[in-house]
C-alpha cells in the first residue's frame, strides 16, 4: 500500500495550476483533498507521474452570493461548508448533505471540487449539484467556461472536464419562497457510501401546489440521476393529492443501470431508492409547508 | 477432586478493584513500541509478490527486471526459501498430528488470491513494492475450488493426496441418534445454519523484523506468543533455541491471528539469513484481509428433539468448515470442539456430532477468538427457532432446560465435564438488567404502531485455561530489587489484553506491596520464563498461578529474614503494605526495602539457612483440565422492515468469569469480543466472488462495526470461583462467542410477526428485505 513514484507540485494560483496541467498532460492528476485519490494511489489502482496539489490555491476557496446563486470555491473544505451560515441560508440542501459525507476527519480534508470532479455516483455533492441545477465553472488554457450539472457527470468517475481543465467552483441557484429540502440515504454504517439515497427540493405556491421540484438520486446508476418523470408528474399538483410512495416509485422507474455488489443487489437498491425519495419528499414538503 | 483454592491473601488490596491500566500511559501518549517502530542499522524491507489467481500453475518466476531496480537487494522464490525449512510444527498441536501442507512460498502452484510467490528485499518498502510489480510470474490459471460447500464434488483438488478436498473428519456419539430419538419425541427441530467468513482484523496488521548477526537471530514480532515465535523459528531454521531471541513490546491486537507465526513470518526469518542487515516486513491492510487467514466460514445442520413440555431429549450437529488452502494450525482438532460443546449450558441427555474440514482455494483458516463458537451460533439460533415452532417464548424454553446448581458437576453427553458454572444465574441476571417483561410490553406497543422491536438471548459455556500440553504450565520470576522495588517477569506480552496490569496487580497483592512499587517485564524470550502466550483465554488464571507460586517462595524468605531480624517467630510475622510486622506489635517491623537491603548487601546478617537476594522463579501447573466460564448475552434491536436496517438498542452481557482480578479489564475483554460478534452478525464478510477473487479486500467493503453502530454495553457479573488460583476463569474469548446469536435472535424476534426464519449470517439490510419478500410471496 505504497503509491508508485510521482512528482509532487504545489502551485499557488489557478493560472499556475492550469499551466502545470497543460504542460504535464495526462500524466498529471489534480489532488483536491485526496480522500479518494490517495487511497487509490496507495492501492496502486491509480498511477500518475505527477500530482498537482491544489491546497495552496487561495482563489479556489470561498463561499459567496453571486446574482441569485451561491458560489462555492472548488477548494473549499467540506468541514467549512458544514460550519457555514451562508450555506445553511442559501443552499440548505448542501448544508444537509455535508454531514453525511464520510466522517469528520474526511470532511476536514475533502473539498467540494474534489468530490464533484471525482464524480462518485453514490457521493452526496454530485447529487446535490444535479438536483439544484448547479453550474460548474472550469478553466483551461482555452479560457473559462460554465458547464451545467446536467452535462457534467458523464460516467463512473468521469466528468465533462477536459484533461487540462481545472474546476474553479460551483454555482448553486438559491431557491426563494416556500421551499423545502431534504436528503435521505441508507448506508450500512455511519459514514459509508450510501447503498441508495435521494435529494429533494420542492417549492410550493400559496395554494400548496407544487410550483417546482427536483429529485436527485444517488448510488442508483453510474452517475447521479434525476427522477424526472416523478418531478413532471408532481408539478402543479396539490401536495395533499400526492402520495410520497408513488413519487418514490416513479422517481426510480426509469433507472436501468442500478449497481449491484457485495452489499446489496440492484433490486434492493432500487426499492430503497424509492423509499428514500418518499422519505425525503415528505420531509421537504413539510418544511416547505411551514414557509 | 476438591479444587485447591489459592485465593488472594487477606492482605489483598488490588485484586477485584478497577486499577487503572499500567499500559495506558505509554499507549495513549504515543510511546508504545510496535514492530513498525523498530529501526535497525541498514534495515531492509520486504514485500511479497502474491498470486492474483485463486489457483494457477507457476511455470516460472523472473526477477531480472526487479533486481535491476535501484535499491533492490534480492528476490527470493520458493526454490530459495522452502528448502531451508528443517521442520515446521506448532507447540499447541504438537508434531504428531496429521498436519496439512504449509509451504513458506507457493511452489509449483498458487492456491489462493494472495498466496505469496516471492519475497522482494529492498532498501525501502516503497522500492520493494515497485520491484514486486516488476517480478514476472508465469501463471497458468487453473480451475479453482472456491466454495467449500461444493468442494467435495469438485473435479479439482486443492492439495494432491486429499481426496474430495477433505482435510479431515471427526465424529462422536451415536450417528443414528436423531433417527432413534426423533420418532418418539414430541418435536424435532432441525435447521442448517451458515456462518460467513469473517476475521480478526487487529488494529495493527502482522509484522516482523528479523536480524541475523553473528550466528544469532533476533526477532521483533507482533505476536501473542513470543516464546512460540522462538520455538517455531528454531524448528524452521534448525537453530538452537538459545541462539534466538524474540522481543515484543506492544502488539496492536491478535485475537488468534498472531497466536502462531504464519507463512510470511517464517519466510522473513529464512530470508533474513540471506541478507546483510535486519529485514522488516509490515503487512498492509489489503494483505491482512487477503492473506492473514480466514475464520468462521462454516455451516452445520443442528437438530434437537424435545418432549412435549420443551425438555431437550437429544442434540446433534453435523458440521462442515472451510479451511481454505493453508490452514494454521491444523484445523481438524479444533473443529471437534464445535461438536463437543454443542449441548452448551443445558441438560441434554444424549448428543452426537460430526465435523468435516474442507479445503478450498481461499485464505487458510486460522484461530479467531473462540474458534469453536459455531456451537453457540448453531445451538442458540436453533433454540429460538424451536421455541417459535413450539409456541413457547425462547426465554421460557431455555429456563426449562438450563443446568442448575444441583446438576453440577455435570458431564455433557459428549463427555465434557462441566462444573463451577452458573447458567441460570447469569441468564436471569441479564434479563433482570433488561427488564424482559417491560421490553415485551414495549415491543407489543411498538408493533401497534408498525415498529418492529426484538429481543434475543444467547447463552454459552466456554472452556478456558486449557491444561493441554504446552498450555498447561506458566512460569514467573519475581525479583525484589535491593531498594525493595519489584520486577515481575512473565512471558505475557501486551496485545491489548492488559496482562501487564494483571501481573502487577497480582504481584502487589501476593507480596503485600504497593502497586506503584511493582513493574513487569514481559514479551522478551531472553529474560522471561517460557510460556505459550495469549490463547485459549488462559492468561489471567495462568499468570495468577505463576505469580502466586513464585511469590510464595519469596514471601517465605522475606518473612524468615524479618523474623530473624525482629527476633520473632515466623508465624507471628505479617506482610502487608510493604512492611513485615510482628503480629500484635505493629511498631516492631521492617520495610520490604530494609529486608531487601539486608538480603543483597548484608548477607552475613541473614539467617544461616536462607538464600541471599530476593529473587525467585516458579512454575505453575494448571489444576484442572480446563476452567469453564459462562455467560448470557441479551440484545434488543429495532428493524426497519422497509429497508431492512437493524439498529441495536441495548446490549447486555452477564458473565461468570469467577472473581474478577480487575473489572475494567474483564469488561474491556467482553466489550471487544462482543463488538467483533456484532460485526459477524450484521456487518463483516470476508467475501469471495464465484471466481475466487476476494471482494472485501479493503475497509471500504469489509465493514467493521464502529462506535456509531454499537451501543454502550451493559454488564452483569456473577462470580462463581473456578478450580484454579483465586478462582479466576478466562474471559478473553466469550464476547465473540456469545454475541452473534444474540443479535440474530433479536432480529428474528423483531421479524417474528412475519414468520421469518433466519439461518444465514450475516444479516444485512438486503438479506432481511429478501427474507421478508420470501415469506410474503409464500
Amino acid at each position: 500500500m505504497k503509491p508508485a513514484p510521482f512528482d509532487y507540485h504545489v502551485p499557488e494560483s489557478v493560472d499556475d495550476a492550469v499551466g502545470l496541467l497543460a504542460s504535464l498532460g495526462d500524466t498529471a492528476k489534480l489532488l483536491a483533498g485526496g480522500q479518494s485519490l490517495v487511497p487509490m494511489l496507495a492501492l496502486r489502482l491509480a498511477v500518475f507521474e505527477h500530482l498537482v496539489d491544489l491546497r495552496r490555491v487561495e482563489e479556489l476557496r470561498g463561499i459567496e452570493r453571486r446574482n441569485g446563486s451561491l458560489w462555492v470555491g472548488a477548494g473549499t473544505r467540506q468541514a467549512v461548508i458544514e460550519a457555514s451560515d451562508e450555506v445553511r441560508a442559501a443552499a440548505p440542501l448542501l448544508a444537509q448533505a455535508t454531514p453525511l459525507i464520510g466522517h469528520f476527519q474526511i470532511r476536514n480534508r475533502g473539498t467540494v471540487g474534489g468530490s464533484l470532479a471525482h464524480a462518485d455516483s453514490a457521493a452526496e455533492y454530485p447529487a446535490v449539484a444535479l438536483t439544484l441545477d448547479a453550474e460548474l465553472e472550469a478553466q483551461s488554457p482555452r479560457g473559462r467556461r460554465t458547464i451545467p450539472a446536467t452535462e457534467f457527470f458523464t460516467g463512473v468517475w468521469s466528468t465533462a472536464l477536459d484533461e487540462d481543465e481545472l474546476l474553479l467552483g460551483v454555482l448553486l441557484p438559491v431557491w426563494e419562497g416556500r421551499c423545502g429540502f431534504a436528503i435521505e440515504e441508507l448506508a450500512r454504517r455511519h459514514g459509508d457510501f450510501a447503498l441508495a439515497g435521494a435529494t429533494v427540493a420542492v417549492e410550493l405556491d400559496c395554494d400548496d401546489r407544487v410550483a417546482r421540484c427536483a429529485i436527485g438520486l444517488l448510488g442508483l446508476d453510474s452517475v447521479p440521476r434525476r427522477g424526472s418523470a416523478a418531478e413532471t408528474a408532481a408539478v402543479g399538483r396539490a401536495i395533499h393529492e400526492l402520495d410520497p410512495q408513488e413519487i418514490g416509485r416513479a422517481a426510480v422507474a426509469e433507472l436501468d443501470n442500478v449497481p449491484a455488489d457485495l452489499h446489496a443487489p440492484a433490486d434492493y437498491r432500487r426499492r430503497v431508492g424509492a423509499e428514500m425519495v418518499s422519505r425525503a419528499w415528505t420531509r421537504a414538503v413539510e418544511e416547505a409547508g411551514r414557509g | 477432586m476438591v479444587p485447591q483454592m489459592t485465593g488472594p491473601t487477606s492482605a489483598a488490596r488490588y485484586a477485584g478493584t478497577r486499577v487503572h491500566r499500567v499500559e495506558d500511559a505509554r499507549l495513549l501518549t504515543g510511546y508504545g513500541t510496535f514492530v513498525d517502530d523498530i529501526t535497525r542499522p541498514g534495515m531492509l524491507h520486504a514485500c511479497f509478490v502474491r498470486s492474483p489467481f485463486p489457483r494457477a500453475r507457476i511455470d516460472g518466476v523472473h526477477a531480472t527486471e526487479a533486481l535491476a531496480l535501484d535499491g533492490v537487494h534480492a528476490v527470493f522464490t520458493a526454490a530459495d526459501i522452502n528448502p531451508e525449512v528443517h521442520e515446521l510444527w506448532y507447540s499447541i498441536m504438537g508434531k504428531d498430528i496429521p498436519d496439512t501442507p504449509r509451504p513458506l512460498l507457493a511452489e509449483g502452484e498458487a492456491r489462493f488470491v494472495g498466496d505469496p510467490v516471492a519475497i522482494v528485499v529492498a532498501g525501502s518498502r516503497y522500492v520493494a513494492e515497485d520491484a514486486a510489480e516488476l517480478v514476472e510470474v508465469d501463471y497458468e490459471p487453473l480451475e479453482p475450488v472456491v466454495d467449500y460447500r461444493s468442494a467435495r464434488d469438485a473435479s479439482e483438488l486443492v492439495h494432491e493426496g486429499y481426496e474430495k478436498n477433505v482435510a479431515g473428519r471427526l465424529r462422536g456419539g451415536n450417528k443414528d441418534l436423531m433417527a432413534e430419538v426423533g420418532p418418539s419425541a414430541a418435536h424435532v427441530v432441525s435447521e442448517t445454519i451458515h456462518q460467513q467468513a469473517y476475521v480478526a482484523c487487529p488494529m495493527e496488521t502482522r509484522g516482523i523484523v528479523a536480524e541475523w548477526s553473528g550466528g544469532e537471530m533476533t526477532i521483533w514480532a507482533g505476536t501473542q506468543a513470543p516464546h512460540e515465535v522462538r520455538a517455531v523459528c528454531s524448528r524452521v531454521l534448525g537453530l538452537p533455541e538459545h541462539r534466538i531471541r524474540v522481543i515484543m513490546r506492544d502488539t496492536g491486537g491478535g485475537f488468534g491471528q498472531k497466536v502462531a507465526p504464519l507463512r510470511e513470518d517464517l519466510c522473513v526469518m529464512v530470508a533474513a539469513r540471506k541478507v546483510p542487515a535486519a529485514l522488516k516486513w509490515i503487512e498492509d491492510r489489503r494483505e491482512n484481509l487477503m492473506a492473514a487467514g480466514q475464520a468462521r466460514h462454516e455451516h452445520g445442520t443442528a437438530s434437537m428433539a424435545f418432549a412435549e413440555d420443551g425438555t431437550i431429549l437429544a442434540a446433534n450437529i453435523v458440521h462442515t468448515q472451510d479451511v481454505g488452502a493453508y490452514p494454521t494450525p491444523w484445523p481438524v482438532g479444533t473443529a471437534a470442539a464445535v461438536g463437543m460443546i454443542f449441548p452448551g449450558p443445558y441438560r441434554v441427555p444424549q448428543a452426537a456430532w460430526a465435523t468435516t474440514s474442507m479445503f478450498s482455494n481461499t485464505a487458510g483458516r486460522i484461530a479467531y477468538r473462540g474458534p469453536w463458537q459455531f456451537e453457540t451460533v448453531a445451538r442458540e439460533l436453533l433454540l429460538d427457532i424451536a421455541a417459535r415452532r413450539m409456541d413457547i417464548d425462547p426465554v421460557e424454553l431455555r429456563r426449562r432446560n438450563f443446568l442448575a446448581a444441583d446438576d453440577l458437576p455435570y458431564a455433557m453427553a459428549t463427555g465434557m465435564p462441566l462444573d463451577h458454572i452458573s447458567p441460570r444465574e447469569v441468564f436471569e441476571h441479564a434479563l433482570e438488567l433488561l427488564d424482559h417483561d417491560a421490553f415485551r410490553e414495549e415491543q407489543a406497543a411498538a408493533r401497534e404502531q408498525g415498529r418492529y422491536l426484538g429481543v434475543g438471548t444467547s447463552s454459552y459455556v466456554e472452556p478456558t485455561t486449557s491444561a493441554m500440553g504446552a498450555f498447561g504450565t506458566e512460569g514467573a520470576t519475581i525479583r525484589v530489587e535491593p531498594t525493595g522495588k519489584v520486577n515481575v517477569y512473565v512471558a505475557g506480552g501486551s496485545t491489548g489484553n492488559s496482562l501487564e496490569t494483571t501481573a502487577v496487580q497480582l504481584t502487589a497483592d501476593a507480596l503485600g506491596v504497593a502497586i506503584e512499587d511493582v513493574n513487569t517485564i514481559q514479551g522478551d524470550t531472553a529474560v522471561t520464563p517460557f510460556g505459550l502466550g495469549t490463547g485459549g483465554s488462559r492468561s489471567g488464571s495462568m499468570i495468577a498461578g505463576a505469580v502466586g507460586t513464585t511469590a510464595r517462595t519469596l514471601r517465605e524468605r522475606i518473612i524468615a529474614i524479618a523474623a530473624h531480624k525482629l527476633e520473632a517467630a515466623v508465624e507471628d510475622i505479617e506482610l502487608a503494605d510493604g512492611r513485615a510486622t510482628v503480629r500484635g506489635t505493629p511498631t516492631a517491623g521492617l520495610s520490604i526495602a530494609e529486608i531487601a537491603h539486608t538480603a543483597y548487601f548484608d548477607a552475613a546478617s541473614l539467617p544461616p539457612d536462607i538464600e541471599p537476594g530476593l529473587e525467585a522463579s516458579g512454575r505453575y501447573r494448571a489444576e484442572a483440565m480446563s476452567i469453564w466460564a459462562n455467560a448470557t448475552h441479551v440484545c434488543t434491536c429495532e428493524v426497519d422492515v422497509t429497508t431492512g436496517m437493524v439498529t441495536i438498542l441495548r446490549y447486555i452481557v452477564s458473565e461468570d468469569c469467577g472473581p474478577m482480578i480487575n473489572p475494567n479489564v474483564v469488561e474491556g475483554q467482553i466489550d471487544g469480543g462482543t463488538v467483533q460478534g456484532i460485526g459477524g452478525a450484521l456487518y463483516e464478510h470476508l467475501a469471495y466472488d464465484e471466481d475466487g477473487n476476494p471482494i472485501a479486500a479493503t475497509f471500504v467493503d469489509y465493514l467493521m462495526p464502529t462506535i456509531a453502530e454499537v451501543p454502550v454495553i451493559e454488564h452483569g457479573h456473577i462470580e462463581t470461583p473456578g478450580p484454579g488460583p483465586g478462582g479466576y476463569k478466562g474471559v478473553g474469548e466469550g464476547g465473540a462467542i456469545g454475541a452473534p446469536p444474540a443479535v440474530i435472535n433479536a432480529v428474528a424476534d423483531a421479524l417474528s410477526p412475519f414468520g421469518v426464519t433466519i439461518t444465514d449470517l450475516p444479516v444485512t439490510p438486503a438479506s432481511i428485505v429478501a427474507l421478508l419478500d420470501e415469506v410474503r410471496a409464500s
